[in-house]
């Protein structure tokens, strides 16, 4: 049977695989990831070990490229996705974040396609969790719905409109962690004071731990620890500390507060959550809803959904990563 | 020909509380006629919609003809463009769920698009406004309430069930003023009508200071108002504790949007510098630094009834058209 018709590509010259690229302070991951979003083959390295830019990108790319080759080979990848802190999705750059090596601004976007004559496209982490979870997790199949990411010390968001994500005139929008939820109240490291992220983040819980030990004389088990951080608070709250408790409890009335005014101006279908704070499970999550059910329109309340996200902490962004891929023009130096 | 026929103009209907306004409108923005009538005359809605269609039938017959008409656009408050209905009005005299789209277009034989006055508003500012050219962008509409709408990428967002917007309702103050909607510490419990006036009540009971509002009975926003013009320092921190925290709802509010602009509409923005000048100070003190410098605060410049109808028009062009007789 005559399988090639001339003028019509056969299946096999349809590239049905992109890469995804996850850019951390610490770690950068990279994975093959196929059209259902099946992770083919996935990898990573320290971010740390390339004070230069330059040689970071030689280096990613020397990588890649290998990963390719191992999996089905270059011809079949269509484009590159790349999620990095500080990443602008209209200009291509990493513009001045504030905790990579790298200062200042980055066109990464170019110098990744110029090395590997793909199509590349970069988002900001907030904007990548959103896409993720649209593409393959919680938001899938809604229009509009919040993301938010307690991690990294931070506290951001991202949402979409009309199933369209919502990046604002500057590409800024999200900044939900410093939205002011109490006049005059804690410093935040944005100059602020008040913000949401000084009582939601993971150092705004440990500050909240802190004050309620130096409040009282009250015996806990916090007080026997050397470093405070999520994980070990936790632990302490699943022993019945109630200090523990309490320190959970606040942060997540502030957090139920914050989402509750975010979900008054935008009825969303959900908000959900993510990062490392979210471990904390019933200690935040039950407070939390507590707080937005009381503080809520009364329109919206018990109809906005507040979920946990499904998607694993390493897989969220490689997978936001690639469906960001899909979107951007096919484009080859040899064609 | 067909092409001889198309049809150029459009009625856009604004309801509010008191009174109703209607307009023909062509395709640039004009309007060619318009009338108005209260909206208390009529207790029952389906006399309301009666006179409405008959009113609007008389218009446009003098004005060109039915055939001339491509459809209709109406903003009411508490309609849901969704679903077509008005969806229990807090202060309109007709009850529980109005189908006002289906009712106006059985009686019309046109296309009826309808929304709420907040949505209308913003497409009002987007068409023929300040907004003009912008994709994202907030209008606040401060009045005896305070509401809003903002588009995201060109559209508007109406949320999941079309009652995003609802920025009065967002809390500023912990346990703060007793608010309408049933909770505490409201912005619109600050920053609306009602909430202006009690902040200057609750400074005149604070101290002994002399101010010209202690010799106004019945205070209203535009008294406070006239007593800035003339100098009174009480009456002028009125407006700076109301721009305060207005500021800081429009930073919150900024800070998730990140808009090209947000634009002040509705009776209490006629306040003028006195209110825009603390709100802005504020607005720029709260804002997320990245965006500090980059949202501008503005005045409308259109009408407001005007806006409505404008608006109501610029919706009407957004259905389908449909006529009975095809």
């Amino acid at each position: 049977m005559e399988t090639r018709v001339e003028g019509v590509e056969s299946p096999d010259s349809i590239k049905t695989r992109v890469v995804g690229i996850d850019i951390r302070v610490e770690k950068t991951t990279f994975a093959m990831v196929d059209i259902r979003g099946d992770i083919l083959a996935q990898d990573y390295f320290p971010t740390t070990d390339y004070p230069d830019v330059n040689d970071f990108v030689t280096a990613l790319c020397e990588r890649l490229l290998v990963m390719m080759e191992e999996n089905g080979g270059y011809e079949r990848v269509r484009s590159v996705g790349v999620s990095a802190p500080s990443a602008n999705s209209v200009s291509g750059c990493i513009e001045n974040a504030a905790n990579l090596q790298w200062k200042g601004v980055i066109p990464l976007a170019a110098m990744l396609r110029d090395r590997l004559g793909l199509a590349v496209a970069v988002a900001n982490d907030a904007h990548i969790a959103a896409i993720g979870e649209k593409a393959y997790g919680s938001a899938h199949g809604m229009n509009d719905f919040v993301v938010i990411t307690i991690s990294h010390g931070g506290l951001g968001s991202c949402f979409y409109s009309n199933g369209q994500p919502h990046l604002g005139n500057n590409g800024f929008a999200g900044e939900v962690g410093h939205t002011c939820v109490e006049i005059n109240g804690r410093q935040c490291g944005c100059g602020h004071k008040g913000c949401l992220e000084a009582y939601c983040s993971r150092n705004g819980l440990v500050k909240t731990a802190q004050e309620l030990m130096a409040e009282s004389d009250q015996p806990s088990l916090l007080r026997q620890l050397d470093k405070l951080d999520i994980m070990q608070i936790v632990d302490c709250c699943d022993k019945e500390d109630e200090l523990a408790i309490e320190a959970f409890r606040r942060v997540g009335s502030m957090l139920g507060l914050g989402l509750a005014n975010y979900a008054t101006v935008l009825n969303p279908e959900a908000i959900i959550l993510t990062g490392d704070m979210v471990q904390a499970g019933k200690w935040l999550l039950k407070p939390m809803r507590q707080a937005f059910d009381e503080h809520v329109f009364h329109n919206i309340q018990y109809k906005t959904r507040l979920l946990v996200s499904i998607l694993k902490e390493g897989e969220r962004d490689v997978l936001g990563a690639s469906a960001l891929a899909w979107d951007v023009k096919e484009y080859s130096l040899f064609k | 020909m067909e092409e001889f026929n198309i049809k150029t103009k459009v009625v856009g209907v604004d309801i509010s509380n008191e009174r109703t306004s209607y307009a023909i409108v062509d395709i640039r923005g004009n309007i060619i006629a318009k009338e108005h009538f209260s909206t208390l005359d009529f207790p029952d809605v389906n006399n309301y919609v009666k006179t409405l269609s008959e009113k609007i039938l008389t218009l446009v017959e003098a004005n060109g003809g039915y055939e001339t008409i491509r459809s209709i656009g109406i903003s009411a408050p508490s309609a849901s463009s969704i679903s077509g209905c008005i969806e229990n009005a807090a202060n309109l005299p007709w009850k529980g769920v109005i189908p006002l789209a289906a009712l106006m277009q059985d009686r019309i034989g046109l296309a009826v698009a309808l929304s709420n006055d907040a949505h209308i508003s913003a497409l009002g500012e987007h068409v023929f406004g300040c907004a003009h050219g912008m994709n994202d962008f907030v209008v606040v509409n401060i009045g005896i309430g305070l509401g809003s709408c903002f588009f995201s990428n060109g559209q508007e967002h109406k949320g999941f069930s079309g009652y995003a917007g609802e920025f009065g309702h967002t809390m500023v103050v912990d346990h703060g003023r007793q608010c309408g909607c049933g909770k505490q510490g409201c912005l619109e419990s600050y920053v609306a009508a009602k909430g202006i006036v009690m902040t200057a009540e609750e400074m005149m009971a604070a101290s002994d200071k002399p101010s010209l509002m202690r010799d106004i009975e019945g205070l209203t926003p535009k008294d406070i108002c006239d007593c800035c013009n003339k100098g009174d320092e009480m009456a002028i921190e009125v407006f700076r504790r109301t721009g305060y925290l207005l500021g800081i709802g429009l930073a919150n509010y900024a800070s998730l949007v990140n808009p090209e602009a947000i634009i002040l509409t509705g009776g209490i923005s006629k306040a003028g510098h006195w209110l825009m000048d603390p709100a802005y100070e504020s607005l720029e003190e709260h804002i997320f630094p990245n965006m500090r410098g980059k949202v501008k605060l503005l005045h409308s410049k259109l009408d407001d009834r005007e806006r409505d109808t404008l608006g109501a028009s610029a919706l009407a062009w957004e259905v389908p058209e449909y006529s009975l007789f095809k």
